[in-house]
């Protein structure tokens, strides 16, 4: 492969100089151009060559190190190839991290620190590992494809973004959430930006999960093996990651699968969860080529197919839930003109969702009873997305250009098992389109040495219409007006304050404003079940838009070895969209809603973080959450809010072994929602794991033995549908070989 | 613009041109009249031929007569139509209007009839018509036509006996989504006048039945009275498969037997 990629270069791109020269380079902030000291320069991911001096420079030979990283603490890491005439190397600042965290999820243990998250388990899946972030909640129906929550918000009230691009599920019921489609051995890095505050780029003001993928690597070749079992689900996994390189390191690709399988689960007390087994396979390729001019283009392909995945908590299963993601993105060389270009990225994907009930008890349920409901769901989307920097009477902002469309289309067919009666069917998305635009700037101001502010702004253009005439008579009919197209200009901002007190302590805060306009679902959708409350809800193409306003105060203290955080943030909605009671049509079989702007609602709570280095090679974290969520209409909770919740983490770490206690816990939620929803009241539960790691042959096999819920307790989350439990005692081994 | 680009803009519009050069804009002025045959009959060198857009069936239909000498179309002077059911021991007529000149065709003359039985063994349909020409000849003759069973016009009745004819006008082809709802009343003062009833209420009640004791309704507006018999009001239906509309008529606060129409809603 290596052979013919090198091959390849040279036919299209022709043989590169052979570089073999010492050079000093500068590494700067972008912002200030002041040099930046103890930047580590790194080889690839992991070994570091050097690192910057006191004035900021470092020397390198090109002929041994072409392509390097360079890191430094309040920094974004900067992957580059170097050429001959490099002198400066810029990085941004990341100053505010608690608004836009980087948590690193598959990083090898020389890469943690305070900042980061601990991969946790090697082999631990994204549902697991998104399910443990503080502000970070799933909600479940069943084993697989967790639905994740940002603050007690999730689908249309969060960005979940691949690559920044827009993949909108195909699942009018919500079991393909967009993190079923990416494998954690593809993940480089997850940005979660809980208060939104990054408008310039999300373009909505919302809460955003940025799934960043790993790319193809210019100076390694490796190829690592990993395969995992698990009793008594028998879940088992193999997974492979590739990369190679040319010579010159100017062609790379990277490209990895995995497959994995999992018969049912079972929960505490040895009770067999029913409906809960799946079957997943998911292949990925990364190319990329770096011109002499540090320009480089990457193309990206995902393919995810997963079968048989079983839905305790909902009336069907899925059959089949496949998605093809792929992009092409241009990275432009550095540059400090007026106008400068970063990236110009355009993608493609399609989601496609089958799921039917032909293995259930159809004739003895409650709801749609004595008839089978296959349906069918898919999306496909388009986008381009640009951005840059430019400066304006002196003044240096970087700008971003968002644009999207998507088509939706989603159906069920209901087949009775009396003979006599005939099929029917329902169009739930019928040639649905979305279409987007958004431009956003980011602006970064000292105000003082040790003070500093960001503004954003973003302008959004967003319409829905639905080109099926049936399809739109049916709201013409509901609401007497003919849909037609909606539109609305949107707009959002934030202004984020970071005061860095002293070496040890950082205040920041940050205010943001955000409209939404309602998704395809909430406009365009048709009978769709929602299994929170039994009701049927159609669209409302004439709702209002829903403002929020967002604030966030953090304070952190850390030193090397120790780091606390602590988070307080308030929301409050205007126009808050939810489902009324429908006026007619209604029975105790089926019981409509209707989505509409229903007044107002706040969300309101906090998150600790504290990670402490304790010597003898011990390491503890500690991660709480609390959300307070409102209808403040009809005066009680929101539905599907997680309580107070965390878990608490102690790694010992010696040689070659690792040892990783780790308790998570819930308290009891008894704010529930009883008018809007259904759901009733949840237990606390406190969860005790265990994992051993070693290293064997160098470093180059890892083995990984974990022991789950090892008290064997039977219990469920607060955001699992239908109180479906959670897995009992399990043991898990994973080996993984590197070479 | 490059070599790909040119070759490329080139090929659209080439298709465009082909596809506008393909339309045919001359042969059908008027699209919306989709007509079948019905049936024709010649009397006294004038061919009289009824057209309709669809088959012939009981309830509502939409009839076209165009009257023809030779190959020219003609515009008689009047035109008059009656229905007859011959039942061999008695005969009886429909409810319907007479022809007029159409306003979407003006060679055509056109009525709306409903016909509250099938043809069969019970029966046969025929048409007596009787035109007067622009040189004052008075011609008539008769044309049978064949009339198919639907399940678009039911009846009632109330205590004295007295019929009534509840026709599902439209939707024709019910279909997912929002439809007008329209239906025409009549009753029967005799064997040959059923004229329309505009002062009753209606009460309708849509339903699917989904099997396993469960079903639901559908959004709907109460159809109300608009003149000539008619009743419009809309239904919009979620979802296609087997409905049924139950209809009560209230006739002088009286309320009569209900009826039930029962249909299939296509998906689109």
């Amino acid at each position: 492969m290596k052979h013919f990629i090198l091959l390849v270069s040279l036919l299209l791109f022709g043989a590169e100089t052979t570089l073999a020269q010492q050079i000093s380079i500068k590494v700067a902030d972008r912002t200030t151009k002041e040099p930046i000291v103890q930047a580590h320069i790194k080889d690839g991911e992991n070994s570091v060559i050097t690192v910057t001096d006191m004035n900021g420079y470092f020397s390198i030979e090109l002929s041994k190190h072409s392509h390097i990283t360079i890191t430094a603490v309040g920094y974004a890491s900067k992957n580059i190839h170097l050429q001959p005439d490099t002198e400066v190397i810029f990085l941004n600042p990341e100053i505010f991290r608690d608004q836009t965290e980087l948590l690193v999820v598959a990083n090898d243990e020389v890469d943690q620190n305070v900042h980061a998250y601990h991969n946790r388990k090697a082999s631990q899946g994204m549902d697991e590992f998104l399910d443990n972030i503080d502000g970070v909640s799933t909600t479940k129906r069943g084993a697989f494809g967790w639905e994740p929550a940002v603050r007690g918000q999730s689908d249309q009230r969060m960005n979940l973004v691949i690559d920044g691009m827009q993949v909108f599920k195909a699942c009018v019921d919500k079991m393909d959430p967009i993190t079923s489609y990416v494998e954690s051995n593809n993940l480089s890095k997850l940005q979660i930006d809980k208060s939104g505050s990054g408008v310039a780029q999300n373009g909505t003001g919302i809460s955003t999960v940025n799934l960043v993928t790993q790319k193809a690597d210019q100076s390694t070749t490796s190829f690592d093996l990993n395969t995992s079992y698990r009793m008594p689900d028998q879940y088992r996994t193999f997974s492979f990651i590739g990369n190679t390189a040319d010579r010159s390191g100017r062609n790379a690709v990277r490209f990895s699968g995995s497959y994995k399988k999992a018969d049912d689960f079972k929960a505490g007390n040895d009770q067999t969860i029913e409906n809960t087994q799946y079957e997943k396979l998911n292949l990925s390729i990364n190319y990329r080529h770096t011109f002499p001019a540090q320009h480089s283009i990457e193309a990206s392909y995902i393919t995810d197919k997963a079968y048989d995945i079983g839905y305790p908590a909902l009336l069907m299963d899925a059959t089949k839930a496949l998605a093809d993601i792929g992009q092409i993105k241009f990275n432009f060389a550095p540059s400090e003109r007026g106008f400068s270009l970063n990236t110009a990225q355009i993608y493609a994907n399609s989601i496609r969702h089958s799921m039917d009930d032909y293995g259930r008890d159809v004739a003895n349920r409650t709801v749609m009873r004595g008839m089978y409901m296959p349906m069918y769901g898919t999306t496909t989307t388009y986008g381009a997305k640009l951005n840059g920097a430019a400066t304006l009477f002196d003044h240096r902002f970087d700008w971003f250009i968002d644009s999207f469309t998507s088509d939706a289309f989603g159906d069920m067919l209901m087949e009775s098992l009396d003979p006599n009666i005939q099929d029917m069917l329902i169009y739930n998305l019928d040639e649905v389109k979305t279409n987007n635009v958004s431009f956003g700037l980011r602006h970064r101001v000292d105000l003082f040495d040790n003070v500093l502010l960001k503004v954003e702004e973003s302008i959004r253009y967003k319409n829905l219409r639905t080109d099926s005439e049936s399809h739109a008579s049916f709201f013409e009919g509901l609401y007497g007006e003919a849909p037609g197209t909606r539109s609305k200009f949107l707009l959002s901002g934030s202004g984020s304050l970071l005061w860095m007190i002293d070496n040890n302590w950082s205040l920041s805060g940050s205010l943001v404003y955000s409209e939404r306009m309602g998704n395809h679902m909430e406009l365009f959708g048709h009978y769709i079940y929602n299994y929170t409350d039994g009701y049927f809800y159609d669209g409302n193409p004439w709702l209002k838009t829903e403002r929020s306003v967002n604030s966030d105060i953090n304070a952190t203290w850390e030193t090397a070895r120790h780091s606390f955080s602590f988070t307080l943030f308030h929301k409050q909605y205007f126009n808050y969209i939810d489902g009324i009671l429908a006026n007619d049509a209604g029975n105790n079989d089926f019981r409509f809603k209707q989505y509409a702007n229903v007044g107002d609602a706040v969300i309101t709570g906090g998150e600790f973080r504290s990670i402490n280095d304790l010597g003898m090679m011990i390491t503890l974290e500690n991660r709480i959450s609390y959300l307070y969520a409102q209808n403040q209409t009809l005066d009680e909770p929101l539905p599907l809010i997680p309580p107070l919740k965390g878990n608490t983490t102690l790694h010992f770490h010696r040689g070659k072994n690792m040892l990783m206690a780790d308790l998570e816990w819930a308290a009891e939620q008894n704010r529930i929602a009883e008018t809007s929803s259904i759901e009733d009241q949840t237990d606390a539960y406190g969860i005790l794991n265990l994992t051993y790691e070693r290293r064997w042959m160098d470093g180059n096999l890892t083995s990984i033995l974990s022991l789950n819920n090892i008290l064997d307790h039977y219990y469920h989350t607060h955001t699992s549908i239908g109180n479906i439990p959670e897995a009992g005692r399990n043991l898990m081994i994973s080996l993984s070989y590197q070479f | 613009m490059n070599i790909q680009t040119l070759f490329g803009r080139i090929m659209a519009v080439a298709v465009l041109l082909f596809v506008a050069a393909s339309c045919n804009t001359t042969d059908n002025n008027d699209p919306e009249m989709d007509l079948i045959p019905v049936n024709s009959v010649t009397v006294d060198g004038y061919t009289i031929s009824l057209e309709s857009p669809k088959e012939l069936e009981i309830g509502a239909n939409y009839l076209y007569w165009k009257i023809k000498q030779g190959d020219n179309t003609i515009t008689p002077q009047s035109f008059t139509i009656s229905p007859i059911m011959d039942m061999t021991t008695m005969s009886h007529s429909t409810p319907f209007d007479q022809p007029e000149t159409d306003l979407v065709d003006d060679s055509y003359l056109s009525n709306l009839a409903v016909f509250i039985m099938p043809s069969g063994d019970m029966g046969s349909w025929t048409i007596n018509f009787e035109f007067t020409t622009q040189n004052d000849a008075v011609i008539s003759g008769e044309m049978p036509v064949n009339v198919k069973s639907s399940w678009k016009i039911m009846n009632t009745q109330d205590d004295t006996g007295k019929k009534y004819f509840i026709t599902w006008y439209e939707p024709q082809r019910p279909m997912s989504g929002n439809n007008d709802l329209t239906f025409l009343i009549h009753t029967r003062e005799s064997m040959m006048n059923f004229p329309a009833v505009s002062d009753a209420e209606l009460v309708v009640f849509p339903y699917m039945d989904m099997g396993g004791g469960t079903g639901h309704s559908t959004p709907f507006t109460p159809p109300v009275a608009t003149g000539n018999g008619f009743y419009e009001g809309d239904i919009n239906y979620s979802m296609s498969g087997l409905w049924t509309t139950t209809v009560e008529l209230v006739v002088a606060n009286d309320t009569l037997p209900e009826v039930v129409f029962e249909y299939s809603v296509i998906a689109k």
